[in-house]
């Protein structure tokens, strides 16, 4: 019976000051966590306009704030009261569920990545395989949303996205199979350990470009935005969503970015590693942010592809190139330099 | 108290739910109610609609999903095998270099057979 009995007020205001003065919950909420992904997704929006203003010779937002820096806030708010229109016939229910679930899955890997020396929220041993986990469920939701809103130009997106990923994701895997097999570890933390002396950009010099070129397929990004082309299928899979719902789906996508660029920085960029007094948190963000706004540029510079050659080159050129990495990588591990990314 | 990674996943995205549920809920009981037949016409170019979304479609890229049920599953060997590689003996890793040599002779029969339009 006594376990029925509720504790005294100041053992909760204990509890509940416990909770809120733990590393965890600083981790959860504030820094590798979801403050840090949510506001990074809105500082990309903002960085995206910008540079690609820059690219085509305008200046992008202007008003809000020094150079326009708090418009991703005042587009928030401005979506959070916005109506929410369905079309007839969609499936309003799984609309709404499907942009919930983007911003689920969309913020759920950020618990693998190291953001620094111990900076991890979730320190997992197979923290590579659970991030492709969660982020290949993206294109079956994305098709979800283009079956939910019962228009053509939703649907027509799902179904390139669903194309989209039989392209990239075989060679996504394998190109990252190099530093698996050089590290012999799937533990996000580990991998960066082992480059402390050498990043592996430069022996998986071949996996990074298909990586870097798989990434742009996955996060649909120019010249692989097929899904949401804007000049052929309007806004693709997000054309039928409004307001909020529309808001969580470009929140997703833009913290896909963050992400994605988090991860590649984790892979091949040496992670936190850096040098001089620059604590570590403060080297990653720079380079996933450097990452980042090299995709973006790519976005301002490339024309799109057809659906067709994205499928042909993926399963031709990126797919060899990924099989070729691998035997490079069997050439320098029997070559003996294993010592230079030994643990 | 030290929690354990899965449920460390938990508590992130019962947090992220939190956060986005209330936008959509408030969204949509705030919102206006009612059916208006002009306003929700799915987006068809400023056209009426014709028909439903929902139909066949051609599916002229048939073969690259067979090949990618085939080979998603070697990938993820392939997978296994590279997180055993410093651990294994020499010998039985070229027997698996040799497997990715045999498996490029599949690959490009079906290569082959896709970039024939005609047959799909």
């Amino acid at each position: 019976m006594t376990s029925l009995i509720l504790p005294a007020p100041q053992e909760i205001v204990n509890l509940a000051v416990r909770i809120i003065t733990s590393r965890t919950f600083f981790e959860v909420v504030f820094f590798p966590g979801f403050l840090n992904v949510m506001l990074s997704a809105a500082f990309l929006t903002w960085l995206e306009r910008k540079v690609l203003a820059r690219v085509q010779l305008r200046i992008g937002p202007l008003y809000a704030g020094p150079s326009g820096i708090l418009q991703p806030i005042a587009d928030g708010v401005k979506l959070m009261f916005k109506q929410m229109i369905f079309p007839e016939l969609a499936d309003m229910k799984l609309l709404m569920l499907c942009a919930l679930g983007l911003m689920l899955l969309a913020f759920a890997p950020a618990v693998a990545i190291p953001f620094g020396e111990g900076l991890v929220i979730a320190n997992m041993d197979v923290g590579l395989v659970y991030v492709f986990a969660v982020m290949s469920l993206f294109p079956s939701v994305i098709l979800l949303i283009g079956w939910g809103s019962n228009s053509k130009y939703p649907f027509l997106g799902g179904l390139r996205s669903l194309f989209q990923q039989v392209a990239y994701e075989v060679p996504m895997w394998l190109s990252v199979l190099g530093i698996v097999m050089m590290t012999g570890t799937l533990n996000l933390t580990k991998i960066v350990e082992a480059q402390q002396r050498l990043w592996f950009v430069i022996p998986q010099i071949l996996g990074f470009a298909v990586f870097f070129t798989a990434a742009l397929a996955e996060l649909e990004r120019t010249p692989f935005d097929l899904p949401e082309a804007e000049s052929e299928l309007v806004m693709g899979w997000m054309t039928e969503l409004t307001g909020p719902a529309f808001m969580l789906g470009f929140l997703a996508m833009y913290a896909k970015l963050y992400i994605m660029s988090a991860l590649i920085t984790t892979l091949f960029l040496g992670g936190w590693s850096g040098f001089g007094f620059v604590p570590q948190p403060v080297w990653f963000v720079l380079k996933t942010f450097i990452v980042a706004s090299v995709i973006i540029i790519i976005r301002g510079a490339f024309p799109r592809v057809r659906v067709d050659i994205l499928l042909r080159a993926g399963w031709t050129r990126l797919l060899l190139l990924a099989l070729a990495n691998i035997f490079v990588t069997v050439a320098l591990i029997i070559s003996g330099l294993g010592w230079v990314w030994r643990i | 108290m030290v929690l354990d990674v899965w449920s460390l996943v938990a508590i992130f995205e019962i947090l992220v739910f939190l956060v986005a549920f209330p936008l959509l809920l408030f969204g949509w009981l705030m919102g206006e109610k009612g059916r208006d037949p002009i306003r929700d016409a799915p987006f068809e170019s400023g056209q009426t609609r014709l028909g439903e979304a929902r139909q066949r479609y051609m599916m002229q890229y048939y073969p690259y999903l067979i090949m990618f049920i085939a080979f998603d599953v070697v990938a993820m060997f392939l997978f296994t095998w590279g997180l055993a590689f410093l651990t294994v003996s020499l010998t039985q890793n070229y027997l698996f270099l040799i497997f990715i040599v045999v498996l490029i002779a599949p690959l490009a029969y079906a290569l082959y057979l896709s970039g024939k339009r005609e047959f799909w």
